[in-house]
Protein backbone atom coordinates (compact mmCIF):
# COMPACT_ATOMS: atom_id res chain seq x y z
CA UNK A 1 0.00 0.00 0.00
CA UNK A 2 1.40 3.34 -1.05
CA UNK A 3 1.36 5.29 2.18
CA UNK A 4 0.97 8.99 1.48
CA UNK A 5 1.75 11.21 4.46
CA UNK A 6 -1.62 12.96 4.19
CA UNK A 7 -3.67 13.93 7.16
CA UNK A 8 -6.24 11.36 8.30
CA UNK A 9 -9.87 12.29 7.66
CA UNK A 10 -10.88 11.30 11.16
CA UNK A 11 -8.81 10.70 14.26
CA UNK A 12 -10.20 9.30 17.49
CA UNK A 13 -7.95 9.91 20.49
CA UNK A 14 -8.66 7.83 23.58
CA UNK A 15 -12.39 8.12 23.02
CA UNK A 16 -14.78 6.67 25.59
CA UNK A 17 -18.54 6.91 25.59
CA UNK A 18 -20.78 5.94 28.48
CA UNK A 19 -24.56 5.90 28.70
CA UNK A 20 -25.25 6.38 32.42
CA UNK A 21 -23.63 3.22 33.81
CA UNK A 22 -23.19 1.39 30.51
CA UNK A 23 -19.88 1.86 28.72
CA UNK A 24 -20.43 1.51 24.99
CA UNK A 25 -16.89 2.10 23.76
CA UNK A 26 -13.75 2.43 25.83
CA UNK A 27 -10.47 4.13 25.09
CA UNK A 28 -10.56 3.88 21.32
CA UNK A 29 -7.69 5.40 19.39
CA UNK A 30 -8.03 5.16 15.65
CA UNK A 31 -7.32 7.09 12.50
CA UNK A 32 -9.31 6.87 9.30
CA UNK A 33 -7.09 7.66 6.29
CA UNK A 34 -8.52 10.28 3.92
CA UNK A 35 -9.92 9.26 0.54
CA UNK A 36 -10.37 5.63 1.55
CA UNK A 37 -13.37 3.39 1.89
CA UNK A 38 -13.23 2.01 5.40
CA UNK A 39 -15.61 -0.41 7.06
CA UNK A 40 -16.12 -0.83 10.77
CA UNK A 41 -17.20 -4.35 11.65
CA UNK A 42 -18.14 -6.00 14.90
CA UNK A 43 -20.80 -8.14 16.53
CA UNK A 44 -24.24 -6.65 17.13
CA UNK A 45 -24.32 -4.19 20.00
CA UNK A 46 -20.58 -3.58 19.95
CA UNK A 47 -20.80 0.19 19.72
CA UNK A 48 -20.11 0.62 15.99
CA UNK A 49 -23.02 3.02 15.64
CA UNK A 50 -21.87 4.90 18.73
CA UNK A 51 -18.48 5.46 17.11
CA UNK A 52 -20.14 6.69 13.93
CA UNK A 53 -22.48 9.02 15.81
CA UNK A 54 -19.50 10.53 17.59
CA UNK A 55 -17.72 11.12 14.28
CA UNK A 56 -20.92 12.78 13.01
CA UNK A 57 -21.13 14.94 16.11
CA UNK A 58 -24.60 13.64 16.93
CA UNK A 59 -23.11 12.23 20.14
CA UNK A 60 -20.34 13.79 22.19
CA UNK A 61 -17.68 11.48 23.63
CA UNK A 62 -17.65 11.14 27.43
CA UNK A 63 -13.89 11.58 27.29
CA UNK A 64 -11.33 11.82 24.53
CA UNK A 65 -11.19 13.85 21.34
CA UNK A 66 -12.59 13.40 17.85
CA UNK A 67 -10.61 15.23 15.18
CA UNK A 68 -11.89 15.87 11.68
CA UNK A 69 -9.10 16.65 9.22
CA UNK A 70 -6.98 17.71 12.16
CA UNK A 71 -9.58 19.98 13.75
CA UNK A 72 -11.19 18.97 17.05
CA UNK A 73 -14.90 18.39 16.44
CA UNK A 74 -17.32 20.74 18.18
CA UNK A 75 -21.02 20.23 17.63
CA UNK A 76 -22.18 18.67 14.39
CA UNK A 77 -19.65 17.58 11.82
CA UNK A 78 -20.13 20.09 8.99
CA UNK A 79 -17.98 18.16 6.54
CA UNK A 80 -19.88 14.90 6.81
CA UNK A 81 -23.07 13.41 5.43
CA UNK A 82 -24.78 10.65 7.34
CA UNK A 83 -26.81 7.84 5.87
CA UNK A 84 -29.02 6.25 8.48
CA UNK A 85 -29.97 2.65 8.99
CA UNK A 86 -33.63 3.63 9.35
CA UNK A 87 -35.72 5.50 6.86
CA UNK A 88 -34.75 9.14 7.26
CA UNK A 89 -36.45 10.67 4.23
CA UNK A 90 -39.00 13.40 4.82
CA UNK A 91 -42.32 11.71 4.04
CA UNK A 92 -44.01 15.01 3.12
CA UNK A 93 -41.46 15.85 0.44
CA UNK A 94 -41.28 14.34 -3.02
CA UNK A 95 -38.20 12.54 -4.33
CA UNK A 96 -37.01 15.77 -5.95
CA UNK A 97 -37.65 17.85 -2.83
CA UNK A 98 -35.91 15.30 -0.64
CA UNK A 99 -32.85 15.23 -2.85
CA UNK A 100 -32.53 19.00 -3.12
CA UNK A 101 -33.09 19.57 0.61
CA UNK A 102 -29.39 19.98 1.36
CA UNK A 103 -29.16 22.65 -1.35
CA UNK A 104 -32.29 24.43 -0.10
CA UNK A 105 -30.66 24.60 3.32
CA UNK A 106 -27.55 26.10 1.75
CA UNK A 107 -29.68 28.70 0.00
CA UNK A 108 -28.86 27.78 -3.61
CA UNK A 109 -30.92 29.35 -6.38
CA UNK A 110 -34.01 27.47 -7.55
CA UNK A 111 -32.58 26.97 -11.01
CA UNK A 112 -29.26 25.51 -9.84
CA UNK A 113 -31.08 23.22 -7.47
CA UNK A 114 -33.36 21.86 -10.14
CA UNK A 115 -30.44 21.16 -12.45
CA UNK A 116 -28.31 19.51 -9.79
CA UNK A 117 -31.13 17.50 -8.27
CA UNK A 118 -32.31 16.29 -11.67
CA UNK A 119 -28.78 15.16 -12.39
CA UNK A 120 -28.71 13.19 -9.15
CA UNK A 121 -32.10 11.66 -9.80
CA UNK A 122 -30.69 10.27 -13.02
CA UNK A 123 -27.44 9.23 -11.43
CA UNK A 124 -29.23 7.06 -8.86
CA UNK A 125 -31.58 5.68 -11.51
CA UNK A 126 -34.82 7.29 -10.40
CA UNK A 127 -35.71 9.12 -13.59
CA UNK A 128 -39.49 9.47 -13.80
CA UNK A 129 -39.95 9.27 -10.03
CA UNK A 130 -39.17 12.90 -9.21
CA UNK A 131 -42.73 13.67 -8.13
CA UNK A 132 -43.30 10.49 -6.13
CA UNK A 133 -43.56 10.52 -2.36
CA UNK A 134 -41.39 8.14 -0.30
CA UNK A 135 -44.31 5.87 0.57
CA UNK A 136 -44.77 5.16 -3.13
CA UNK A 137 -41.23 3.81 -3.51
CA UNK A 138 -39.69 0.41 -2.77
CA UNK A 139 -37.10 0.01 -0.02
CA UNK A 140 -34.26 0.00 -2.53
CA UNK A 141 -35.52 3.15 -4.24
CA UNK A 142 -35.81 4.94 -0.91
CA UNK A 143 -32.17 4.08 -0.23
CA UNK A 144 -31.24 5.56 -3.61
CA UNK A 145 -33.01 8.78 -2.68
CA UNK A 146 -31.21 8.81 0.68
CA UNK A 147 -27.89 8.29 -1.10
CA UNK A 148 -28.50 11.20 -3.47
CA UNK A 149 -29.72 13.35 -0.58
CA UNK A 150 -26.47 12.78 1.30
CA UNK A 151 -24.20 13.00 -1.69
CA UNK A 152 -25.61 16.13 -3.37
CA UNK A 153 -24.06 18.39 -0.70
CA UNK A 154 -20.62 17.03 -1.69
CA UNK A 155 -19.37 16.13 1.78
CA UNK A 156 -15.72 15.29 2.34
CA UNK A 157 -16.77 12.51 4.63
CA UNK A 158 -19.55 10.06 4.01
CA UNK A 159 -20.80 8.18 7.07
CA UNK A 160 -23.02 5.14 6.58
CA UNK A 161 -24.64 3.23 9.41
CA UNK A 162 -25.67 -0.22 8.18
CA UNK A 163 -27.56 1.52 5.40
CA UNK A 164 -28.55 -1.63 3.51
CA UNK A 165 -29.25 -4.00 6.37
CA UNK A 166 -33.01 -3.88 5.81
CA UNK A 167 -32.79 -4.80 2.12
CA UNK A 168 -33.04 -8.23 0.52
CA UNK A 169 -29.78 -9.83 -0.70
CA UNK A 170 -30.13 -8.91 -4.37
CA UNK A 171 -31.25 -5.33 -3.85
CA UNK A 172 -28.42 -5.03 -1.42
CA UNK A 173 -25.82 -6.19 -3.91
CA UNK A 174 -27.12 -3.61 -6.37
CA UNK A 175 -26.97 -0.83 -3.81
CA UNK A 176 -23.42 -1.82 -2.86
CA UNK A 177 -22.39 -1.61 -6.50
CA UNK A 178 -24.08 1.79 -6.77
CA UNK A 179 -22.22 3.15 -3.79
CA UNK A 180 -18.90 1.95 -5.21
CA UNK A 181 -19.71 3.51 -8.56
CA UNK A 182 -20.54 6.85 -6.90
CA UNK A 183 -17.48 6.75 -4.70
CA UNK A 184 -14.92 5.69 -7.30
CA UNK A 185 -12.85 8.68 -8.33
CA UNK A 186 -14.62 11.02 -5.90
CA UNK A 187 -11.68 11.09 -3.45
CA UNK A 188 -14.14 11.17 -0.59
CA UNK A 189 -13.66 9.27 2.62
CA UNK A 190 -16.33 6.71 3.41
CA UNK A 191 -16.83 5.19 6.83
CA UNK A 192 -19.17 2.27 6.50
CA UNK A 193 -20.54 0.51 9.56
CA UNK A 194 -21.84 -3.03 9.13
CA UNK A 195 -22.07 -6.34 10.92
CA UNK A 196 -21.72 -8.19 7.63
CA UNK A 197 -18.09 -9.10 7.03
CA UNK A 198 -18.61 -10.05 3.38
CA UNK A 199 -20.10 -6.65 2.68
CA UNK A 200 -17.25 -4.96 4.49
CA UNK A 201 -14.54 -6.83 2.57
CA UNK A 202 -16.10 -6.42 -0.83
CA UNK A 203 -16.48 -2.64 -0.48
CA UNK A 204 -13.50 -1.49 1.53
CA UNK A 205 -9.83 -0.56 1.38
CA UNK A 206 -9.51 -1.43 5.02
CA UNK A 207 -11.65 -3.17 7.63
CA UNK A 208 -11.59 -2.17 11.31
CA UNK A 209 -12.76 -4.79 13.74
CA UNK A 210 -14.34 -3.79 17.05
CA UNK A 211 -14.64 -6.15 20.00
CA UNK A 212 -17.99 -7.19 21.43
CA UNK A 213 -19.59 -4.74 23.84
CA UNK A 214 -19.79 -3.40 26.48
CA UNK A 215 -16.59 -1.36 26.61
CA UNK A 216 -15.78 -2.18 23.02
CA UNK A 217 -12.19 -1.73 21.79
CA UNK A 218 -10.40 -2.02 18.47
CA UNK A 219 -9.33 -5.61 17.82
CA UNK A 220 -7.48 -4.98 14.59
CA UNK A 221 -7.17 -3.31 11.19
CA UNK A 222 -7.14 -5.42 8.07
CA UNK A 223 -6.04 -3.92 4.73
CA UNK A 224 -8.08 -5.27 1.82
CA UNK A 225 -5.82 -5.60 -1.21
CA UNK A 226 -8.44 -6.63 -3.75
CA UNK A 227 -7.92 -4.65 -6.96
CA UNK A 228 -10.28 -1.92 -8.04
CA UNK A 229 -12.61 -1.45 -9.80
CA UNK A 230 -14.36 -4.44 -8.33
CA UNK A 231 -17.22 -6.38 -9.81
CA UNK A 232 -19.13 -7.28 -6.70
CA UNK A 233 -21.19 -10.00 -8.28
CA UNK A 234 -18.04 -11.98 -9.18
CA UNK A 235 -15.91 -10.99 -6.23
CA UNK A 236 -17.16 -13.66 -3.90
CA UNK A 237 -15.77 -16.44 -6.07
CA UNK A 238 -12.22 -15.05 -5.99
CA UNK A 239 -9.71 -17.03 -3.85
CA UNK A 240 -8.16 -13.87 -2.36
CA UNK A 241 -11.59 -12.79 -1.11
CA UNK A 242 -11.94 -16.05 0.77
CA UNK A 243 -8.48 -15.83 2.18
CA UNK A 244 -9.21 -12.37 3.57
CA UNK A 245 -12.57 -13.50 4.83
CA UNK A 246 -11.13 -16.49 6.70
CA UNK A 247 -8.44 -14.31 8.14
CA UNK A 248 -10.72 -11.69 9.61
CA UNK A 249 -13.48 -14.13 10.45
CA UNK A 250 -11.30 -16.10 12.83
CA UNK A 251 -10.95 -12.91 14.89
CA UNK A 252 -14.54 -11.79 14.45
CA UNK A 253 -15.72 -15.27 15.42
CA UNK A 254 -14.07 -14.86 18.82
CA UNK A 255 -15.90 -11.61 19.36
CA UNK A 256 -19.23 -12.98 18.22
CA UNK A 257 -18.80 -15.94 20.58
CA UNK A 258 -17.96 -13.72 23.51
CA UNK A 259 -20.96 -11.52 22.71
CA UNK A 260 -23.13 -14.65 22.98
CA UNK A 261 -21.76 -15.36 26.42
CA UNK A 262 -22.89 -11.98 27.65
CA UNK A 263 -26.50 -12.48 26.70
CA UNK B 1 -60.87 0.41 -10.27
CA UNK B 2 -64.17 -0.46 -11.93
CA UNK B 3 -65.12 -2.76 -9.10
CA UNK B 4 -64.47 -0.15 -6.46
CA UNK B 5 -66.43 2.43 -8.47
CA UNK B 6 -69.37 0.10 -8.64
CA UNK B 7 -69.09 -0.56 -4.93
CA UNK B 8 -69.04 3.15 -4.22
CA UNK B 9 -72.14 3.66 -6.39
CA UNK B 10 -73.99 0.88 -4.62
CA UNK B 11 -73.07 2.33 -1.22
CA UNK B 12 -74.44 5.69 -2.34
CA UNK B 13 -77.69 4.01 -3.45
CA UNK B 14 -78.04 2.31 -0.08
CA UNK B 15 -77.33 5.55 1.75
CA UNK B 16 -80.04 7.35 -0.22
CA UNK B 17 -82.49 4.49 0.21
CA UNK B 18 -81.97 4.51 3.97
CA UNK B 19 -82.65 8.24 4.13
CA UNK B 20 -85.74 7.95 1.94
CA UNK B 21 -87.07 5.00 3.95
CA UNK B 22 -86.59 6.93 7.19
CA UNK B 23 -88.36 10.01 5.84
CA UNK B 24 -91.20 7.94 4.38
CA UNK B 25 -91.72 6.09 7.67
CA UNK B 26 -91.75 9.36 9.53
CA UNK B 27 -94.20 10.91 7.08
CA UNK B 28 -96.40 7.82 7.15
CA UNK B 29 -96.30 7.68 10.95
CA UNK B 30 -97.45 11.24 11.35
CA UNK B 31 -100.17 10.91 8.71
CA UNK B 32 -101.63 7.80 10.38
CA UNK B 33 -101.34 9.43 13.81
CA UNK B 34 -98.85 6.87 15.10
CA UNK B 35 -96.64 9.89 15.71
CA UNK B 36 -98.26 13.00 17.12
CA UNK B 37 -97.94 15.75 14.53
CA UNK B 38 -97.59 18.39 17.23
CA UNK B 39 -94.50 16.78 18.73
CA UNK B 40 -92.95 15.23 15.65
CA UNK B 41 -94.03 17.44 12.75
CA UNK B 42 -93.71 15.96 9.26
CA UNK B 43 -90.89 15.76 6.70
CA UNK B 44 -93.10 17.35 4.06
CA UNK B 45 -93.83 20.30 6.31
CA UNK B 46 -90.20 20.61 7.32
CA UNK B 47 -89.19 20.63 3.66
CA UNK B 48 -91.83 23.23 2.94
CA UNK B 49 -90.57 25.42 5.76
CA UNK B 50 -86.98 25.16 4.58
CA UNK B 51 -87.89 26.04 1.00
CA UNK B 52 -90.01 28.93 2.27
CA UNK B 53 -87.01 30.23 4.21
CA UNK B 54 -84.90 29.95 1.12
CA UNK B 55 -87.46 31.56 -1.20
CA UNK B 56 -88.04 34.52 1.11
CA UNK B 57 -84.29 34.65 1.77
CA UNK B 58 -84.83 35.02 5.51
CA UNK B 59 -82.51 32.08 6.28
CA UNK B 60 -79.30 33.47 4.82
CA UNK B 61 -78.72 35.95 7.60
CA UNK B 62 -78.77 33.11 10.13
CA UNK B 63 -76.64 30.75 8.07
CA UNK B 64 -74.13 33.51 7.53
CA UNK B 65 -74.00 34.32 11.25
CA UNK B 66 -73.49 30.72 12.34
CA UNK B 67 -70.81 29.87 9.81
CA UNK B 68 -68.99 33.18 10.27
CA UNK B 69 -68.85 32.48 13.99
CA UNK B 70 -67.66 28.93 13.36
CA UNK B 71 -65.00 30.08 10.89
CA UNK B 72 -63.77 32.76 13.27
CA UNK B 73 -63.59 30.42 16.23
CA UNK B 74 -61.79 27.83 14.18
CA UNK B 75 -59.26 30.33 12.84
CA UNK B 76 -58.54 31.97 16.18
CA UNK B 77 -58.59 28.70 18.12
CA UNK B 78 -56.35 26.92 15.63
CA UNK B 79 -53.90 29.81 15.51
CA UNK B 80 -53.66 29.94 19.30
CA UNK B 81 -53.44 26.16 19.53
CA UNK B 82 -50.62 25.91 17.01
CA UNK B 83 -48.70 28.74 18.63
CA UNK B 84 -49.05 27.32 22.15
CA UNK B 85 -48.39 23.78 20.96
CA UNK B 86 -45.15 24.82 19.30
CA UNK B 87 -43.89 26.93 22.16
CA UNK B 88 -44.67 24.33 24.82
CA UNK B 89 -43.29 21.45 22.79
CA UNK B 90 -39.99 23.30 22.41
CA UNK B 91 -39.84 24.54 26.02
CA UNK B 92 -40.32 21.42 28.10
CA UNK B 93 -39.84 23.17 31.47
CA UNK B 94 -42.64 25.59 30.68
CA UNK B 95 -44.78 22.66 29.52
CA UNK B 96 -44.18 20.85 32.82
CA UNK B 97 -45.25 23.93 34.80
CA UNK B 98 -48.37 24.55 32.75
CA UNK B 99 -49.46 20.94 32.35
CA UNK B 100 -51.89 20.68 35.30
CA UNK B 101 -53.38 24.08 34.48
CA UNK B 102 -54.03 23.07 30.92
CA UNK B 103 -55.64 19.84 32.04
CA UNK B 104 -57.90 21.69 34.45
CA UNK B 105 -58.86 24.28 31.85
CA UNK B 106 -59.65 21.53 29.37
CA UNK B 107 -61.87 19.69 31.84
CA UNK B 108 -64.29 22.62 32.20
CA UNK B 109 -67.55 21.79 30.40
CA UNK B 110 -67.83 24.47 27.74
CA UNK B 111 -71.60 24.88 28.10
CA UNK B 112 -71.22 26.40 31.55
CA UNK B 113 -68.97 29.05 30.05
CA UNK B 114 -71.64 30.19 27.61
CA UNK B 115 -73.58 32.39 30.08
CA UNK B 116 -70.33 33.95 31.31
CA UNK B 117 -69.24 34.75 27.77
CA UNK B 118 -72.69 36.23 27.17
CA UNK B 119 -72.07 38.58 30.09
CA UNK B 120 -68.57 39.42 28.97
CA UNK B 121 -69.03 39.73 25.23
CA UNK B 122 -72.75 40.44 24.82
CA UNK B 123 -75.39 38.94 22.58
CA UNK B 124 -73.46 39.46 19.34
CA UNK B 125 -71.19 37.01 17.57
CA UNK B 126 -68.17 37.40 19.86
CA UNK B 127 -69.64 35.51 22.80
CA UNK B 128 -70.17 32.55 20.44
CA UNK B 129 -66.74 32.89 18.91
CA UNK B 130 -65.23 32.85 22.39
CA UNK B 131 -67.07 29.64 23.18
CA UNK B 132 -65.95 28.06 19.91
CA UNK B 133 -62.35 29.11 20.52
CA UNK B 134 -62.24 27.36 23.89
CA UNK B 135 -63.21 24.13 22.15
CA UNK B 136 -61.02 24.35 19.04
CA UNK B 137 -57.97 25.62 20.91
CA UNK B 138 -57.52 22.48 22.99
CA UNK B 139 -58.00 20.03 20.15
CA UNK B 140 -55.50 21.83 17.96
CA UNK B 141 -53.12 22.50 20.84
CA UNK B 142 -52.87 18.84 21.85
CA UNK B 143 -52.33 17.76 18.27
CA UNK B 144 -49.71 20.42 17.51
CA UNK B 145 -47.90 19.61 20.73
CA UNK B 146 -47.86 15.94 19.92
CA UNK B 147 -46.87 16.56 16.33
CA UNK B 148 -43.81 18.55 17.36
CA UNK B 149 -42.86 16.26 20.24
CA UNK B 150 -43.22 13.11 18.22
CA UNK B 151 -41.48 14.32 15.10
CA UNK B 152 -39.24 11.44 14.06
CA UNK B 153 -35.86 11.62 15.80
CA UNK B 154 -34.04 10.10 12.82
CA UNK B 155 -35.54 12.61 10.39
CA UNK B 156 -34.53 15.47 12.68
CA UNK B 157 -30.96 14.12 12.90
CA UNK B 158 -30.88 13.66 9.15
CA UNK B 159 -31.96 17.24 8.45
CA UNK B 160 -29.51 18.58 11.03
CA UNK B 161 -26.71 16.59 9.43
CA UNK B 162 -27.66 18.18 6.11
CA UNK B 163 -26.81 21.49 7.78
CA UNK B 164 -30.21 22.83 8.81
CA UNK B 165 -30.39 25.69 11.31
CA UNK B 166 -33.01 25.70 14.04
CA UNK B 167 -35.30 27.79 11.85
CA UNK B 168 -34.90 25.47 8.88
CA UNK B 169 -35.53 22.49 11.11
CA UNK B 170 -38.83 24.03 12.22
CA UNK B 171 -39.79 24.83 8.66
CA UNK B 172 -38.87 21.53 7.01
CA UNK B 173 -39.62 19.04 9.76
CA UNK B 174 -41.53 20.32 12.79
CA UNK B 175 -44.24 22.30 10.99
CA UNK B 176 -45.06 19.57 8.44
CA UNK B 177 -45.04 16.98 11.21
CA UNK B 178 -47.39 19.04 13.39
CA UNK B 179 -49.60 19.93 10.42
CA UNK B 180 -50.20 16.29 9.65
CA UNK B 181 -51.49 15.83 13.21
CA UNK B 182 -53.57 18.99 13.06
CA UNK B 183 -55.12 18.08 9.74
CA UNK B 184 -56.01 14.63 10.92
CA UNK B 185 -58.10 16.35 13.60
CA UNK B 186 -59.56 18.95 11.25
CA UNK B 187 -62.93 17.23 10.98
CA UNK B 188 -63.22 16.97 14.71
CA UNK B 189 -62.19 20.54 15.46
CA UNK B 190 -64.38 22.13 12.78
CA UNK B 191 -67.32 19.98 13.82
CA UNK B 192 -66.81 21.01 17.44
CA UNK B 193 -66.56 24.67 16.44
CA UNK B 194 -69.97 24.48 14.75
CA UNK B 195 -71.54 22.67 17.69
CA UNK B 196 -70.12 25.22 20.13
CA UNK B 197 -71.38 28.29 18.29
CA UNK B 198 -74.84 26.77 17.79
CA UNK B 199 -75.05 26.01 21.51
CA UNK B 200 -73.97 29.59 22.18
CA UNK B 201 -76.67 30.94 19.88
CA UNK B 202 -79.21 28.65 21.46
CA UNK B 203 -78.53 30.12 24.87
CA UNK B 204 -78.80 33.73 23.81
CA UNK B 205 -78.40 35.51 20.50
CA UNK B 206 -80.15 37.71 17.99
CA UNK B 207 -79.42 35.66 14.91
CA UNK B 208 -77.96 32.31 13.80
CA UNK B 209 -79.30 28.82 13.35
CA UNK B 210 -79.15 28.06 17.06
CA UNK B 211 -81.20 31.21 17.69
CA UNK B 212 -83.72 30.10 15.07
CA UNK B 213 -84.12 26.71 16.74
CA UNK B 214 -84.49 28.28 20.17
CA UNK B 215 -87.13 30.69 18.87
CA UNK B 216 -89.13 27.86 17.30
CA UNK B 217 -88.94 25.85 20.50
CA UNK B 218 -90.21 28.85 22.43
CA UNK B 219 -93.49 28.74 20.55
CA UNK B 220 -93.72 24.92 20.33
CA UNK B 221 -93.07 25.09 16.60
CA UNK B 222 -91.56 21.63 16.06
CA UNK B 223 -91.53 22.12 12.31
CA UNK B 224 -89.29 25.14 12.81
CA UNK B 225 -86.95 23.16 15.09
CA UNK B 226 -86.55 20.36 12.57
CA UNK B 227 -86.18 22.84 9.72
CA UNK B 228 -83.38 24.59 11.61
CA UNK B 229 -81.68 21.27 12.24
CA UNK B 230 -81.97 20.38 8.56
CA UNK B 231 -80.35 23.62 7.47
CA UNK B 232 -77.53 23.03 9.95
CA UNK B 233 -77.07 19.47 8.73
CA UNK B 234 -76.81 20.59 5.11
CA UNK B 235 -74.27 23.23 6.08
CA UNK B 236 -72.18 20.72 8.00
CA UNK B 237 -72.22 18.33 5.03
CA UNK B 238 -70.98 21.06 2.71
CA UNK B 239 -68.21 22.09 5.11
CA UNK B 240 -67.23 18.43 5.58
CA UNK B 241 -66.89 18.06 1.82
CA UNK B 242 -64.63 21.09 1.59
CA UNK B 243 -62.48 19.80 4.46
CA UNK B 244 -62.15 16.42 2.78
CA UNK B 245 -60.92 18.09 -0.39
CA UNK B 246 -58.43 20.18 1.52
CA UNK B 247 -57.20 17.22 3.50
CA UNK B 248 -56.68 15.07 0.45
CA UNK B 249 -54.71 17.85 -1.19
CA UNK B 250 -52.53 18.67 1.82
CA UNK B 251 -51.92 15.14 3.07
CA UNK B 252 -51.35 13.55 -0.32
CA UNK B 253 -47.94 12.36 0.87
CA UNK B 254 -49.60 9.97 3.32
CA UNK B 255 -50.22 6.39 2.27
CA UNK B 256 -53.78 5.13 2.18
CA UNK B 257 -55.68 8.36 2.73
CA UNK B 258 -59.24 7.34 3.45
CA UNK B 259 -61.78 8.01 0.81
CA UNK B 260 -64.44 10.54 1.81
CA UNK B 261 -67.13 7.90 1.51
CA UNK B 262 -65.39 5.78 4.13
CA UNK B 263 -64.94 8.59 6.56
CA UNK B 264 -67.20 9.85 9.29
CA UNK B 265 -67.35 13.61 9.38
Amino acid sequence: MADTPTQPAVTLKRVTRRFSTYTAVEDITLDFPAGKFISVVGPSGCGKSTVLSMIAGLLAPTSGVVEIFGEPLKGLNQRASYMFQQDALLPWKTVLENIELGLVIRGKSKFDMLIEASEWIERVGLKGFADHFPYQLSGGMRKRVAMAQCWIVQPDLFLMDEPFSALDVHTRLRMESEILRLWTGSEKTVIFVTHDLEEAISLSDEVFLLSSGPASRVVGRYPIDLSRPRTLIDLKTEPRFHELFRNIWSDLRQEVLSSYERI
Amino acid sequence: MNGSNRKRASILVWQLMLAVAFLLAWEWGSRTNVLDRFFFSRPSEVAQRVSQWIVTGSIWRHVLTTFTEAALSFTLGAFGGVLFGFVLARASDLAAVLEPHIRIANSVPRVVLAPIFLLWFGLGIWSKVALGVTVVFFVVFFNAYRGVREADRVIIDNVRMLGASERQLIRHVLIPSALSWIFSSLHVSIGLAIIAVVVGEYLGASSGIGYLIAQAEGVFDTTGVFAGMSVLAIGVLVVGGVVNRLERRLLRWKPGQLDSSEKFT
